[in-house]
């Protein structure tokens, strides 16, 4: 009896470890068969997913934190070819939405490129037209018959984040723009492209949640702060407009800087584009230069270049403010005779005088007094015929002929000293001029106030461009330009405050000499003489109701000024002097 | 019964009982059970914290996703914003109400005793640090063989330049 018992135990286990084997074979014979390599790479293909990421780029802000460069939703409208239903329908649908051509769509995912699983349809479509579409695909979904999909299935709506730029064409000439593949053109975008990042990555993400930890982290781009005032921006675009139309010139600039620490704090430039619409870039600029006048024009300035060449005089020590100088009108220099703007003479003079009538005969002489070696050691000094360094796309360095280069004539010494035959932007103009409200020293134009990155905000430190004058001659020459602007009369003074300046007219040089009426009417200026916070550059090309600057650039620069004023939040002198005489 | 006889039959019972064939079978009965159990709370562990991790790892794709999708929509919202403040319409919206822009002469400035120039704005201070995943220790993203194979390699290091 108990052996019987035993003889079934081991039949039973032997049956069960037999069963118990046959189970292993089987495991190990499928894991190595040719099937299971095939569902090992599917699994593979599964077990990981390419994704598209879209890091948001970095926001532009003024130096107020009013946005002027952020981001907004838009749609990527795709199908699953191997979901999609109904083609014709999905092509009616989103044809419908986004405008295409339906045909178009249907041809597309009937033959699509080889291997290609998901089609994009289109891109960057708004979020009104994405919304249309979900309820077009919600109808569809809830009229499809029991048991089986909706005819518009197959549709895929991704959204991802597209350059905005909230105040349309305000400051468009500084900011530049985003295209559709996330790369920035002119001024900011560009020049802090790598920065502003924020471009698309293309990630395999692991669909295993053990392997989460292994999701990349996309970093957003770093978030600029500039140095512009928003509403200073508008008030000087504004008046820009107003200038180009009432003094019928064909284009402008206006630039206003902080002569302390180069900070731009308006850029006006025409003609303007909405950035958001950078599909009509085209049609409003022949080239790149015209995008921003004031980096990436250069021109000859005409005489407000006289304020430098009185710099290098003062201090070299070439002429005192009360030098004489007797103007008969003409002067020969290399050569060639060099006349004042009006051809007449304007008899004894000192160099007061000379700035104030903005005698060419004068600054001729006084460049030929100075020498070529040492006026075009102070050129070069101010940066002429080099970049500023400001951090704006496409600057371009103008061009100063010196001594020595094939196209140097004598007589340039003598044009150069009034703006004629040297090329300057007026962002140079700008930079080489600070000097003279600066204490001597030249500041580095920049519109980066500060970067804020990982929740941390990186102020951009004050960048000098050396000394190229002493503080004495910085003190004379702003008394100098603020003394000749008063007893002109000049239509660039403003009211209740002290300013000093300079204004140009110069002729516009064209392939066969000096162009017959056309001229370039400039300004250059800055306030309070006492303690200067604003320094402007105007520049109009061909003026027509009057050629000269002093009718055009001038009273524009007050305009501009007066904005200025109570942008900054900048007391009367009067008021100014009581506040500081008080103990 | 007297007491020599019930020490007899205590050692008997004794003997016998260590004699007894089952229980020699039921001590290796014993033995393969405590192992099943052994291996069935392990298996059981192991799935409880597989299954947790899985979880987890979920909700971290889960709101990795929804992080996403926020930072959309605030930027969104942000531009939004920003386009209902800007400048051009700010300034219809002024002149709607009856403003208009002040000029220079309307203005009286009164000394403030202890004004400050406004600064350019500050949109971030110092925060804290970002966690990422470069910060999380191996210790606990690396298998128990991984974390054996490594210390081993580490203790025999250390060893090395001890000598």
């Amino acid at each position: 009896m108990r052996s019987e018992y035993n003889w079934r135990s081991l039949l039973i286990v032997a049956l069960l470890g037999i069963f118990g084997a046959l189970v292993i074979v089987q495991m190990v014979r499928i894991q190595n068969s040719p099937e299971a390599q095939v569902f090992r790479a599917q699994s593979a293909l599964y077990g990981r997913k390419l994704e598209t990421f879209h890091p948001e780029r970095g926001a532009i802000y003024d130096r107020n934190g009013r946005l002027l460069a952020g981001s907004k939703t838009v749609y990527e409208i795709g199908v699953d070819l191997a979901n999609a239903r109904d083609k014709q329908a999905i092509a009616a649908a989103v044809g419908m939405v986004t405008g295409k051509n339906s045909e178009n769509l249907y041809n597309e995912m009937e033959n699509p490129p080889e291997g290609v699983r998901y089609l994009v349809l289109a891109d960057f479509v708004d979020t009104s037209a994405a919304e249309q579409l979900k309820q077009v695909m919600d109808s569809a979904r809830q009229m499809a018959a029991p048991g089986q999909g909706s005819r518009l299935q197959g549709i895929a709506l991704n959204a991802h984040p597209q350059r905005d730029y909230p105040e349309g064409e305000l400051g468009s000439n500084l900011l530049g723009f985003v295209s559709y593949e996330g790369r920035g053109y002119f001024g900011i975008e560009e020049k802090y492209n790598s920065l502003l990042a924020g471009n698309a990555v293309q990630v395999w993400v692991p669909t295993d949640p053990n392997r989460a930890i292994e999701l990349p982290n996309m970093p957003t781009g770093t978030t600029l702060v500039l140095t512009i005032d928003r509403g200073l921006q508008a008030d000087v675009e504004e008046i820009l407009g107003e200038a180009l139309s009432d003094y019928g010139a064909d284009q402008g600039t206006i630039v206003v800087m902080d002569p302390r620490n180069g900070g731009i704090l308006a850029l006006a430039s025409s003609p303007r584009m909405d950035p958001n619409d950078f599909g009509s870039y085209g049609s409003i600029y022949h080239n790149a230069s015209e995008f921003d006048r004031a980096v990436s024009m250069p021109y000859e300035p005409g005489s407000v270049m006289k304020v430098l060449t009185m710099a290098a005089a003062l201090d070299s020590g070439t002429v005192v403010p009360s030098t004489p100088f007797m103007d008969t009108g003409a002067i020969q220099v290399g050569g060639a005779i060099i006349r004042n703007w009006n051809d007449e003479a304007w008899g004894p003079q000192d160099m007061v005088g000379c700035l104030q009538h903005s005698l060419n005969v004068c600054m001729a002489w006084v460049a030929e007094r100075m020498g070529a070696d040492t006026f075009y050691g102070y050129m070069n000094r101010f940066g002429f015929g080099h970049l500023t360094g400001v951090d704006l796309a496409g600057e371009a360095a103008g061009r100063l002929k010196v001594p020595g280069d094939s196209d140097w004539y004598p007589v340039d010494l003598g044009t150069n000293a009034f703006g004629q035959g040297v090329s300057v932007t007026p962002m140079q103009m700008l930079t080489a001029a600070s000097a003279v409200p600066n204490g001597g020293r030249m500041v580095v134009p920049h519109v980066l106030s500060a970067m804020v990155r990982d929740g941390r905000q990186y102020s951009v430190p004050i960048q000098y461009a050396g000394s190229p004058i002493s503080p004495e001659t910085a003190r004379t020459l702003n008394e100098m330009l603020a003394v000749s602007l008063e007893q002109e009369s000049s239509s660039a003074l403003v009211p209740g405050y002290r300013v000093a300046g300079k204004t140009g007219t110069a002729e516009i040089p064209g392939p066969y000499g000096y162009e017959t009426g056309a001229t370039n009417a400039s300004f250059i200026g800055w306030g309070p003489v006492d303690d200067p916070r604003f320094m402007i550059y105007v520049w109009l090309e061909r003026p027509s109701t009057s050629i000269w600057g002093s009718e055009t650039a001038a009273p524009t620069f007050s305009l501009v000024a007066q904005k200025a004023i109570l942008a900054l939040n900048i007391a009367p002198d009067s008021v100014r002097k009581e506040i500081a005489a008080k103990p | 019964m007297n007491l020599p006889q019930a020490s007899r039959s205590i050692e008997h019972f004794l003997h016998a009982y260590a004699m007894a064939p089952w229980r020699a079978q039921r001590q290796w009965i014993g033995a393969i059970l405590l192992g099943v159990i052994g291996v069935g709370m392990v298996a059981a562990l192991y799935l409880d914290i597989t299954s947790q991790a899985a979880i987890a790892g979920r909700q971290i794709q889960n709101m990795r996703d929804d992080i996403v999708a926020m930072e959309l929509v605030n930027a969104d919202l942000q531009s939004q914003l920003a386009q209902a403040t800007s400048s051009s319409s700010m300034e219809k919206r002024a002149r709607d109400l009856g403003y208009e822009p002040v000029k220079p002469a309307d203005l009286q400035y009164l000394p403030v005793p202890g004004f400050v120039e406004p600064q350019p704005v500050i949109l971030a201070t110092a925060g804290g640090l970002r966690p990422s995943a470069a910060s999380v220790a191996p210790e606990y993203t690396e298998s128990l063989f991984a974390w054996l194979g490594r210390t081993l390699e580490a203790s025999a290091e250390n060893r090395t330049e001890a000598r």
